[in-house]
């Protein structure tokens, strides 16, 4: 029977395992106590609004990439295609009207992650290789369009998109609200849709999903496409929020978003994660980049950081198995 | 200890362990002697698993002692448990899917050898070995091209060593034919005979009384009786068993038969042509038999018709009317369902909560137009099914994994208990199900095909096909050598068509 937090709480040895059933979000707890107590400028408007737009592009993909995890899968392409659709968007922003150029770069997002989608899923490619034949093709072609300089926002469109990725409303900066509407989205889809839980079963147990009727490639090739379109988002994220598209734009953002869905308690193997879990595992790279760069840590001992704290959320969730 | 010799091998006293909160075994006791066959029974989720599992270093004790051969012995991993001679063939299949056969039995002294392997003498070790025990497999072969019986056969020679003192087998016949458990118990004999201690778990109570020399029983967790074989019976094991008298085994079948079939099968042939020329009808109502031998293409068929499999020809008519079933999903468009025999492969979603697993194929019927699910539509379904196939468990929100076999057998077949079906195909419906269990599982068949469904039911358990189907169907080399009217039906009837020859008297095979 599902105890009470209350029950759960009830005693020393409870309050451990309590801890470490909820790691992720405990963890996230304690980093924000420490970097309150370390810094004082932390806890200002300004360093906790610029925290939420630094993460929203990579939280947005990261969402994409649970989706993706879940089914058991990977998707390498993401960093690169933020790259590619953030370039393509400044195209479009300077030749066609605005709404037009949104929708069309979530279309080509769509399209794009459908090529990784039709790989793995109808062609049985390993998606391991096919999202990282796709990362190369993504960045070069970005490269190309861009004719490899930064491209930027000219129109009223554009200044439009830069006024509003850099506005808040009540202190919450748009675009860290356009994530938390993907977060909770996909809360909602993975917990009450049949949609993600037939990826959940998918996941679990492949053979036993496709015994029970389920149309496992059409999922399969859904959910990359769900990610190409994520990546989409992303892109017009952060391309309004420096008013241009850069093909250089997303280095290495898969293995970010990788992490944070990892940190966030998912499985690699698939069939467990939840969306939440995926945002603290976001907030929690974030908080760290966010701290280490109040006390001037210069980026290298940065990185070493952050793997030592992968590590340690991973080998939590061991304890949490037992 | 008296002298230096004990009488026993094995001495596992007041044992107790619990997980979380749940309490799984409390002061239980389990003695074996040397070189005897100790059979270990109970209900599903009765505790046997665990407890050989503390014997061999898997789980750990919270209290209690054990002894072998008279020396306390607390082995913290399997690795401790095979270093004293403990082998275990456990319940689950552990075998390593892309090695081969050789290297699977072999995989456990890899670790502790030389640098250098000498594949070809492992390969050729591995072959006698297999040979030994009389089964006919290729060494050299990988494993994921394996039967599931040939699995298991590979899983009881992994735990053969030289030093093995103590084998344990945890419900090793569950996939074998009659055929097949008679060549293991030829093999326990052998070991018995030895000095092999061998603690046996079944749910079959007739291979008890054909092996063992004695039995201890375990109910809910505590042992409820330990004596030897040749003083009790079968009503008197199943009595410490569950409590109760177990009156009938099998239902009265009172399901109205109909006269035209609902699904006919004609001249269907597999691609790798280990089923060919298959024809058959079903009426609804009808409960249809399928036996046969392991390898004859019972499993097969039923993938074949269910989509599973890729069939070359082949014509399925539901209801009179021609259908195409070219993939699962297109039988369950058709309301066809299909249990599988290898639950933990193909049938259950381990790290999934009892009502996901069993609302997966229903999630159309429990959802709106936009896939948003009615969740207490879900848990009313989920409860009640819980309820009929009599579950245990704490809640539904448990994790498959964490049920014993038994019970994940129930949690496969309440999956498609929850929709409607025309023709459902159960492929071993009791494997692992304990006696009691079983006559649920058997009434509910029972009333499934009082709604005017087509059951087929494929089993190697004899007295359970028999039991339970209007008519059997016995398989032979990929095609159906003989049908069998209720009136004929015996162990010898069936046996004689599954090895290719026509029954004794005057009946002859029937063209079906
Ligand atoms: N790792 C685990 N975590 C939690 N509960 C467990 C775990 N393993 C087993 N259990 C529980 O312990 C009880 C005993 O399980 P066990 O597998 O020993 O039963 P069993 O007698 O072998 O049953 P069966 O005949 O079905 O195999 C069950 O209620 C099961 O749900
Ligand atoms: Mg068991």
């Amino acid at each position: 029977m599902a105890l009470t937090i209350k029950e759960q709480l009830s005693s020393p040895g409870n309050i451990l395992k309590f801890v470490i059933k909820h790691n992720t979000i405990f963890i996230f707890v304690l980093l924000v106590i420490f970097s309150a107590l370390i810094s004082d400028v932390f806890f200002t408007s300004v360093n906790l609004s610029n925290l939420l737009k630094q993460v929203s592009g990579i939280g947005i993909i990261s969402i994409g990439m649970l989706i993706v995890i879940l089914t058991g899968g990977i998707d390498l392409s993401v960093g690169s295609m933020v790259a590619l659709l953030a370039v393509t968007f400044a195209i479009l922003v300077n030749t066609v009207i605005l709404p037009l150029a949104i929708i069309l770069t979530i279309i080509i997002g769509f399209g794009l992650g459908s090529v990784a989608g039709y790989l793995v899923a109808y062609q049985k490619m390993a998606p391991f290789i096919a999202t990282l034949a796709l990362m190369t093709v993504a960045r070069g072609l970005g490269f190309i369009y861009s004719k490899g300089s930064p491209i930027t926002f000219k129109t009223p469109g554009g200044e439009f998109m830069s006024n509003f990725a850099n506005n808040s409303i009540l202190g919450v900066p748009n675009i860290a609200l356009v994530f938390f509407l993907i977060v909770i989205l996909a809360m909602v889809m993975l917990r009450y849709n049949v949609f993600g839980r037939l990826i959940i079963a998918m996941g679990s147990n492949e053979e036993a999903s496709r015994l029970s009727g389920i149309k496992v490639s059409k999922y399969k090739f859904l959910v990359y496409a769900i990610s190409g379109s994520l990546a989409a988002i992303a892109a017009i994220v952060v391309a309004s929020r420096t008013n241009l598209g850069s093909p250089n734009m997303g280095m290495a953002w898969e293995l970010d978003a990788i992490a944070a869905v990892v940190i966030g308690g998912a499985s690699l193997n698939g069939g467990k994660g939840t969306a939440i879990n995926t945002l603290m595992g976001v907030l929690i790279l974030g908080l760290i980049g966010n701290i280490l760069n109040l006390l001037n840590v210069p980026s290298y001992p940065q990185q070493v950081v952050k793997g030592a704290i992968i590590i340690f959320a991973v080998l939590l969730q061991r304890f949490e198995r037992k | 200890m008296k002298n230096s010799e004990s009488e026993y091998r094995v001495e596992m006293t007041g044992i107790s362990k619990s997980f979380g909160v749940v309490s799984v075994l409390e002061n239980v006791n389990l003695k074996v002697k040397h070189g005897e066959i100790h059979a270990l029974l109970g209900e599903n989720g009765a505790g046997k698993s665990t407890l050989v599992k503390i014997l061999s270093g898997v789980h750990q004790k919270d209290g209690g002692q054990v002894l072998l051969n008279g020396k306390e012995i607390t082995p913290k991993n399997t690795h401790d448990g095979q270093v004293l001679g403990i082998s275990v063939v456990y319940q689950e299949l552990s075998l390593v899917n892309d090695l081969s056969v050789a290297e699977n039995i072999y995989l456990h002294k890899l670790g502790a050898s030389k640098f250098w392997m000498n594949w070809k003498k492992i390969t050729k070790d591995a072959q006698e070995l297999i040979d030994s025990l009389g089964f006919e497999i290729d060494a050299s072969s990988r494993v994921r091209d394996l039967s599931i019986v040939q699995k298991q056969v590979v899983e009881i020679a992994k735990a053969l060593s030289e030093d093995t003192k103590v084998l344990v087998l945890d419900e090793p016949t569950t996939v074998f034919d009659p055929t097949d458990t008679q060549k293991l118990f030829d093999n326990l004999f052998k070991l018995k005979e030895k000095g092999i201690s061998i603690i046996y778990i079944s749910h079959h109570l007739e291979e008890i009384f054909k092996i063992a020399d004695s039995v201890t029983v375990l109910r809910d967790g505590v042992d409820t009786g330990s004596m030897a074989v040749s003083d009790t019976d079968t009503d008197g094991v199943i009595r410490l068993m569950i409590g109760r008298e177990l009156k009938d085994l099998y239902p009265v079948r009172d399901a109205e038969i109909g006269e035209e079939p609902i699904f006919e099968v004609k001249n269907l042939n597999g691609r790798r042509n280990l089923v060919h020329d298959v024809s058959f009808d079903v009426k609804p109502g009808e409960v249809l038999g399928i036996a046969g031998l392991g390898g004859s293409g019972r499993t097969e068929t039923a993938k074949l018709i269910f989509g599973a499999d890729k069939k070359k020809s082949g014509t399925l008519i539901l209801n009179g009317k021609e259908i195409k079933c070219n993939s699962p999903v297109d039988a369950v468009g058709h309301e066809i369902g299909f249990v599988s025999e290898d639950r933990k492969e193909e049938g259950v979603f381990l790290p999934l909560s009892i009502r996901k697993n069993i609302s997966v194929t229903s999630l159309k019927s429990i959802s709106n137009k936009l896939g948003f699910l009615n969740v207490d539509k879900e848990f009313e379904n989920v409860l009640g099914l819980i309820d009929k196939l009599n579950i245990k468990a704490p809640s539904s929100e448990v994790n498959v994994k964490n049920l014993s076999g038994g019970n994940q057998q129930k949690v496969a077949l309440a999956k498609w208990l929850s929709i409607d079906s025309k023709v459902i195909f159960i492929d071993e419906p009791t494997r692992g199900v304990d006696v009691g269990a079983k006559v649920e599982i058997y009434n509910l068949i029972n009333e499934v095909a009082k709604k005017g469904v087509g059951v087929v039911v494929i089993s190697s358990d004899m007295p359970e096909i028999m039991g339970i189907a209007d008519r059997i169907l016995v398989m032979h080399e990929g095609t159906f050598y003989g049908e069998l009217a209720k009136s004929e039906f015996s162990e010898e009837n069936i046996l004689r068509y599954s090895i290719g020859k026509p029954l004794k008297q005057t009946v002859l095979k029937k063209n079906i």
